[in-house]
């Protein structure tokens, strides 16, 4: 099957920026099916969209907005037969240490409080754990750097308080 | 846990042997609100489409009454030109969703506003359409059957309606658009109603932060 021009310099464009949308799946969605959806819609977005990629900017500074924006508005989770949920956190956390490092684990620990958070929040988390400047985070965001700074503070308070209640919960 | 000393971490957890398949995605039932939104908006064309089709095509077929033919045309049009009026505007709709030009609040904001103003422009289309619709229906259906009688009772015999025959129309006219209204919302509720409440939930969580 042969693919157009258009197409292929797409592809090749996500494919080199595959890690932006695999951590949004990570920070949004806590269940393998629903990450797996998440991935294939934000593609799909990406391709209905991008018509509107203008290339003066970046094709990552413009990938985090439609992926951010499909993943906060637009998706929504599938409703799934029990069998199907993810295993309640006891288990789930068992199996990742036996196999993890303790970075990795401090990792899906990290991840896990993250899915506490409301929408929201989890993009302002996504694009601070970018590397992205409080300037950056507020133009993607459409709010003010000032307010970035003090809700990404509130945050990192917000995120050791759930955390401490996990460690508490499991011991 | 102090999230800054995970960004190494963070930045190693690469996305491994993802791969992202574009046939895949474009096959695969869409999950989202805005290919639901689209897909809704596809059928709802769709639908109207091979209803006007099925009309034009029972309408030349065994014409018996000239006068209710006429009729049925005159109704017709005049639901055709309506419906492209509106339609026009969903197209724009359909066009401008899944523009992502501006910042995240602003298109969610966007997004939203355009929803709402949108599903109230297909209430106040169906509320205009389904009466216009129902009497293009009947006068189709009238032009079918011989009613000589009945055109020359129309065209010759036609006296005013008494008052209770006119309180009578307009009850049944009255109740016809109440249950009309209630089923439109039920509608709209149903297909789009639920897309909105989530976009207003996220713009509330968007209000906290601006």
């Amino acid at each position: 099957m042969t693919v157009n021009p258009k197409e292929a310099e797409f592809l090749k464009q996500i494919e080199s920026n595959k890690g932006i949308l695999f951590k949004i799946c990570r920070i949004y969605q806590d269940n393998a099916e629903d990450r797996d959806d998440l991935l294939q819609e934000m593609t799909l977005q990406l391709w209905l969209a991008y018509d509107s990629f203008r290339s003066e900017s970046k094709f990552s500074t413009w990938m985090y907005r439609v992926a951010l924006n499909t993943a906060i508005a637009f998706f929504k989770k599938q409703r799934r037969r029990p069998d199907d949920q993810s295993l309640p956190y006891e288990f789930d956390r068992a199996e990742e240490l036996s196999r993890v490092n303790e970075e990795e684990e401090k990792l899906a620990m990290f991840y896990k409080a993250v899915h506490q958070l409301d929408k929201i929040e989890k993009a302002l988390i996504y694009l601070y754990m970018e590397n992205q400047s409080y300037e950056e985070i507020a133009t993607h965001l459409g709010i003010t750097a000032v307010n970035a700074r003090v809700r990404m503070s509130r945050l990192k308070d917000k995120l050791k308080e759930i955390t401490k209640k996990m460690n508490y919960e499991y011991r | 846990m102090n999230i800054d000393e995970l960004k190494d971490a963070w930045n190693k957890d690469d996305s491994g042997d993802l791969h992202l398949h574009l046939d895949t995605a474009r096959m695969n039932k869409t999950t989202s609100i805005l290919g639901r939104l689209r897909r809704n908006m596809k059928m709802e064309v769709v639908s109207l489409l091979i209803s006007y089709v099925m009309v034009f095509a029972v309408l030349f077929w065994n014409v018996r009454s000239a006068l209710f033919f006429n009729i049925t045309v005159v109704l017709l049009f005049s639901s055709m030109v309506i419906s492209a009026f509106y339609f026009f505007r969903f197209y724009v709709f359909y066009k401008s969703i899944g523009q992502y030009d501006l910042n995240i609040v602003n298109s969610i904001r966007k997004i939203t506003y355009e929803l709402e103003l949108n599903t109230e422009i297909y209430k106040t289309y169906s509320f205009s359409a389904i009466p216009l619709s129902v009497l293009t229906a009947l006068a189709l259906i009238a032009s079918k059957i011989k009613f000589d009688h009945l055109n020359n009772a129309i065209l010759t015999n036609s006296s005013p309606l008494s008052f209770n025959m006119m309180l009578y129309a307009f009850g049944t006219i009255l109740l016809s658009f109440i249950i009309t209204y209630v089923c439109i919302n039920i509608h709209v509720r149903l297909s789009y109603g639920k897309h909105l409440a989530g976009l207003k939930q996220v713009m509330n969580e968007l209000g906290e932060l601006s």
